[in-house]
C-alpha cells in the first residue's frame, strides 16, 4: 500500500495541522502525568510527616 | 446485638451497585490504575493505523490533499463537544448530590476539552483557507464552536478566580450547565441555517451525503483513538484530583494540630 505524504501546495495548511495536533496531545499528556506525579508525591510526603508525628517520644 | 449491627453495616457497605467505581472514591483509584494506561495504549494502536489509513486514502477529487486534515479536524470537532456534554454531567451530579469525585470528574475534563475545541478551531481555519479562501466565517457551525471554547475558557478562568474551591465549583458547575444549550445549536446549525460548514458526512448523514469506506475507516479509527485517549487522560486527571484532594486534607489537619 503506496503511503502518499506529498500534499503538494497543500503542504503549508495540512504539515502545520498535523503538526499542531501533535503539540497538543503531548501537551495534554505531559500535562496530565506531571499533575498526577506532583499530587501523588505530595500526598506521599504528607503521609509520611503525619505517620512521624503520630509516633510515641523516644 | 453490636456484633450483629456491625455485620448489618459491613453488608450494607458490600452492597455494591454496578457503577460503584465510579462513585467510591477508594474503588475508582483501583479501577483508574489499571484502566488509564489501558486506554492509553488503545489510543495508541488506533492512532497508528489511522494515521497509516490517513495517509493511505487516496486524494479526493475536490478537496486533494486537503481531505487528510478531515481525520484529524472531525474527530477534534466531535471530542469537543462530547467532552462538554460529561463536563454538563458531571457539573450536575455534582451539584444535585455534592460528590466530591463527579467535581473531580468535571474539574479534570475542562481544560482537555478546551484543546480538543481549539484544534478543532485551528485544523478546520488551516482546511478553510485553500478550500473556502478564507480562514475564517462568521457562520452559525463557526461561530457556535466558538462559543463553546469561551464558555470552556470561562469555566477554567470561574475555577481559579475565586479563593474558595466549593463556591468556585459551584459557581462553574452552573455556567457548566448553562453552556450545554450550545451543543444543539451546534450540532444543527448546519441544518437551521444556510452555513457555509458542509452538513454531516459521517454516520448520522444521509446515504447520499455519507463518506466512502476509504474515507470513513480512517475518519472512525481516529475519533476511536481520539476518545480513548481522551479516557485515558481524563482518568488520570481525576487521579491527581483525589490525591490533591487528600494532601490538602492532611496539610490542614497538619495545619490545626
Amino acid at each position: 500500500m503506496h503511503l502518499d505524504f506529498d500534499a503538494g501546495k497543500y503542504a503549508v495548511y495540512m504539515w502545520p495541522a498535523f503538526g499542531l495536533t501533535a503539540i497538543a496531545f503531548a501537551w495534554m499528556i505531559v500535562d496530565s502525568l506531571v499533575q498526577a506525579r506532583r499530587w501523588k508525591r505530595e500526598l506521599e510526603r504528607l503521609q509520611a510527616q503525619d505517620t512521624a508525628s503520630r509516633e510515641p517520644q523516644a | 446485638m453490636r456484633a450483629f449491627v456491625e455485620g448489618s453495616n459491613q453488608q450494607a457497605m458490600d452492597a455494591r451497585h454496578p457503577l460503584d467505581f465510579l462513585t467510591n472514591p477508594e474503588r475508582f483509584m483501583a479501577f483508574s490504575r489499571w484502566a488509564a494506561p489501558m486506554f492509553g495504549a488503545i489510543a495508541a494502536a488506533l492512532g497508528l493505523v489511522g494515521l497509516f489509513l490517513t495517509f493511505a486514502a487516496p486524494e479526493d477529487y475536490q478537496q486533494h490533499d486537503t481531505v487528510r486534515m478531515m481525520f484529524i479536524h472531525v474527530p477534534a470537532a466531535v471530542m469537543s463537544m462530547l467532552i462538554y456534554l460529561f463536563l454538563g454531567g458531571a457539573s450536575l451530579l455534582s451539584l444535585v448530590f455534592r460528590h466530591a469525585l463527579a467535581d473531580a470528574a468535571a474539574r479534570a475534563c475542562a481544560p482537555l476539552g478546551a484543546v480538543f475545541t481549539a484544534l478543532a478551531l485551528i485544523t478546520g481555519s488551516l482546511w478553510g483557507r485553500p478550500m473556502w479562501g478564507t480562514w475564517w466565517q462568521w457562520d452559525a457551525r463557526m461561530t457556535s464552536v466558538l462559543v463553546l471554547f469561551l464558555f470552556y475558557l470561562g469555566y477554567l478562568a470561574l475555577r481559579s478566580a475565586l479563593e474558595d474551591e466549593q463556591k468556585a465549583a459551584r459557581a462553574a458547575a452552573i455556567l457548566a450547565l448553562v453552556g450545554l444549550i450550545n451543543l444543539p445549536i451546534i450540532k444543527f446549525s448546519v441544518d437551521w441555517w444556510n452555513t457555509l460548514h458542509q452538513g454531516s458526512s459521517t454516520l448520522f448523514a444521509q446515504p447520499g451525503d455519507r463518506l466512502p469506506a476509504v474515507y470513513l475507516w480512517p475518519w472512525a479509527l481516529m475519533t476511536l483513538a481520539y476518545l480513548s485517549a481522551f479516557g485515558s487522560l481524563w482518568l488520570v486527571r481525576i487521579r491527581a484530583l483525589v490525591w490533591r484532594r487528600k494532601a490538602r486534607a492532611l496539610a490542614l489537619r497538619a495545619a490545626e494540630n
